[in-house]
């Protein structure tokens, strides 16, 4: 008798459990490609910087932690050099949090990724990534993928105030000439022509950094001579312009420009206290959360060169999240990133905060509502007029570039110089880190 | 011979093992990876290649520069107007306490919290010291923004904030003079100045000595007030050995860094151990 009814139990619970998986399976079909998340509380800590604005990736979270159940504590660090010190400091110490959110590119070269960060190039999410972002994550390996964009693509470029182009009667530049004449205009008119940000020292390189696309206008082939330390900066005019022309700016600057940070200066942009800003633009983001559908007012240009007929656009792969191989929570830092990766997580970070730039997981479209200016550099895009900053082709990205920077928008030192001092400090980065480079 | 000896040398033992393993070993240690271009597992010996680069590059060696003319006058203007207020504040004033109290006040708050107010104070469009000069007629520099001026406004900032120290020790020196010379000295007809030139300036000179090689030392190796206030900027132009060591340790330069160190070391030593010794030939025991 006794053992008829465990039986009986043991059936009915057989029973009960297939019906309840096929009733999963039909939900999953039910939903047009929507994935069933297996929940699983976890924890997880995030390390970022304060200027990557956060109501993109903290949406996300918030629908994690309800479809998985892995709640992400955000800490915040430094951002700029300070903020390189503290996540070295943090993985030399082996007090890294389990995700790390960093740089792509030559950066990522500096962290040692192949033992602080997991390689997911195996995992059926890495599938989703477009190849040229892959390319930055692999820390010059072929195969090896080490992170997940934590934002959409950036681009280095002028942000505009179209209301002070309105008022002054003034066009889209398409060379640089034309670009210093329409701020000699608007510097008549009293207002300030550029905005300038050394008070956050990391946003005066976005002039010469963002100027990648005319150097290659100029000699497609430089990135890989440089790399091969065949080319150098000094002894190229184009790259000697790039500098020269964060020397051209300097009269253009607002009076305070020193002391002026990122933030005070996403404010000018918005406010037409200033008519350009070089930078990335994150800065978009910066301004709408601020300011809202205001920051349709803010255009977009690449930064001109000679050739009016080939304006285009320098394009900044994104921050990545990297997974610290040394946390023992490997599992659900995956299942992390393949929520983040997915179409579900895109739709919740687009819906709190538009794209800074088209995303770099493959067949996800901007959306309708995206910021003008990111419109504008779609166009880019489209045109093909784009290429990736030079620290996403190269191993080696100087440590001093922001101040060799400064130098030369402060007038301390010409733009001749300032290449020269570059090449030297690539150099150093190079032998300093036991880079094979000359 | 041995049976004046109280002691077993054994006794020595434990602050001998502190002083070799948190002293000597790190130093010499430190010594060796100057030599070498390290990341903290592997190293590869390069012998003075990172003392070549860091005197051949003008954004390292320019720190040197940098620290010699921040030690310098910081620590000479400390002794000159911690000397005054000292002076003033052993005089027969009323509310000698309270000011005591107030001259003291700026050494209570923590220098990177000094430097973030002063950052603001000295913000050029918005700050309050351009805006009451501006109040009254005058149009304000760039005080950390100019890069000739950049250094001075640092290190006003930092006499602002170590003088108070200074003070206390010369308070203490001068109090501690024997009324009697003041007395003799009165007798024999002697003005305020002749006082203060060949009474108290000879006798306060043990204090004098040792707030010289205080400020000058805490001036060679100084880092915090200039780390938050301009992070060696605009440039490289506010760069001391210390925010240069930093930076390079921050860009992962570890062997660089370690010789940025050694030479800090070097340069601290060659300066104070001699001055030291000159100083102290010319004291005059009380």
């Amino acid at each position: 008798m006794k053992k008829k009814s465990i039986s009986l139990l043991l059936c009915t619970a057989m029973a009960a459990s297939m019906l309840a998986s096929s009733a999963t399976v039909y939900a999953a079909e039910d939903e047009a490609g929507e994935k069933e998340w297996e929940y699983k509380e976890a924890e997880l800590s995030f390390l970022i910087d304060p200027d990557t604005a956060s109501a993109g990736y903290q949406a996300v979270f918030d629908l994690m932690e309800e479809k998985t159940g892995i709640h992400v504590e955000v800490e915040l660090r430094s951002s700029g050099g300070d903020g390189d010190n503290q996540v070295k400091t943090r993985l030399a110490s082996g007090d890294m949090t389990d995700l790390c959110g960093y740089n792509s590119g030559a950066k990522l070269g500096e962290l040692n990724p192949e033992e602080n960060f997991i390689d997911i190039s195996g995992e059926a999410f890495a599938e989703r990534l477009d190849e040229t972002y892959k390319s930055a994550v692999s820390a010059g390996s072929d195969t090896a993928v080490y992170g997940v964009p934590l934002t959409a693509t950036m681009s280095g470029a002028i942000l505009y105030n179209k209301e002070v182009y309105e008022a002054n009667g003034l066009e889209v530049p398409h060379t640089w000439d034309e670009f210093l004449e329409n701020c000699k205009v608007i510097k008549e008119a009293g207002t300030d022509a550029v905005i300038a940000s050394i008070g956050d020292s990391w946003t005066i390189q976005v002039p010469y950094l963002g100027d990648h696309y005319n150097v290659l206008a100029a000699d497609p082939e430089f990135p890989a001579k440089f790399e091969a330390g065949e080319a150098k900066y000094a002894d190229t005019p184009a790259g000697v312009e790039s500098f020269q022309k964060l020397a051209d700016l300097q009269e253009y600057f607002n009076e305070d420009y020193t002391a002026t940070t990122y933030a005070d200066a996403c404010d000018k942009l918005i406010n037409g206290e200033g008519a350009h800003y070089f930078i990335l633009t994150q800065a978009l983001s910066s301004i709408y959360e601020l300011y809202g559908d205001e920051v349709n007012k803010i255009g977009l240009m690449g930064i001109p060169g000679d050739d009016p007929e080939n304006h285009g656009l320098t394009v900044w792969e994104p921050t990545s999240v990297y997974g610290n191989a040394n946390s023992d929570k490997k599992e659900d830092i995956l299942r992390f990133m393949e929520f983040y990766t997915s179409d579900e997580a895109l739709d919740a970070y687009t819906a709190a905060l538009k794209p800074d730039g088209p995303y770099c997981i493959k067949g996800y479209e901007l959306p309708e509502d995206a910021y003008d200016a990111v419109k504008e550099a779609q166009q880019y895009f489209d045109d093909e007029k784009i290429c990736v900053a030079l620290e996403f082709e190269t191993a080696v990205k100087g440590t001093n570039c922001e101040y060799i920077c400064s130098e030369v928008a402060t007038g301390q030192s010409t733009a001749e110089e300032a290449a020269a001092a570059y090449d030297e400090d690539c150099k150093k980065q190079a032998t300093q880190l036991g880079i094979n480079w000359e | 011979m041995n049976k004046k000896k109280i002691y077993s040398n054994w006794f020595l033992v434990p602050a001998v093992a502190i002083f070799l393993i948190f002293f000597i070993i790190p130093m010499v240690t430190s010594l060796f990876f100057s030599l070498t271009i390290w990341d903290l597992k592997d190293y590869t010996f390069v012998g003075l290649d990172n003392f070549k680069t860091f005197f051949g590059e003008h954004s390292l060696s320019i720190s040197v520069k940098n620290t010699l003319i921040y030690a310098f006058s910081t620590s000479g203007l400390k002794v000159i107007i911690a000397f005054f207020i000292a002076l003033f504040l052993t005089s027969k004033i009323r509310t000698k306490n309270f000011l005591r109290s107030l001259v003291f006040f700026p050494n209570l708050v923590s220098a990177i919290a000094i430097g973030i107010v002063f950052k603001a104070l000295m913000h050029p469009s918005k700050g309050l010291i351009n805006a009451v000069l501006g109040a009254i007629g005058i149009a304000g520099p760039n005080w950390l923004g100019d890069t000739n001026l950049a250094l001075f406004s640092v290190i006003a900032v930092d006499v602002w904030k170590g003088v108070s120290i200074s003070t206390v020790i010369f308070i203490a020196g001068i109090s501690s003079i024997d009324s009697s010379y003041y007395e003799a000295a009165s007798i024999d007809g002697a003005t305020r100045w002749q006082t203060i030139r060949h009474i108290v300036i000879p006798l306060v000179r043990t204090s004098m000595n040792t707030i010289i090689i205080l400020s000058l030392i805490g001036g060679l190796r100084c880092f915090d007030l200039i780390w938050a206030m301009t992070k060696g900027g605009p440039g490289f132009v506010t760069d001391v050995l210390a925010s240069v060591v930093y930076k390079q340790y921050a860009a992962g330069f570890y062997g660089l860094s370690t010789a940025g160190n050694v030479i800090m070391f070097v340069l601290i030593a060659l300066i104070a151990f001699p001055l030291q010794k000159f100083l102290n030939s010319r004291e005059v025991y009380n």
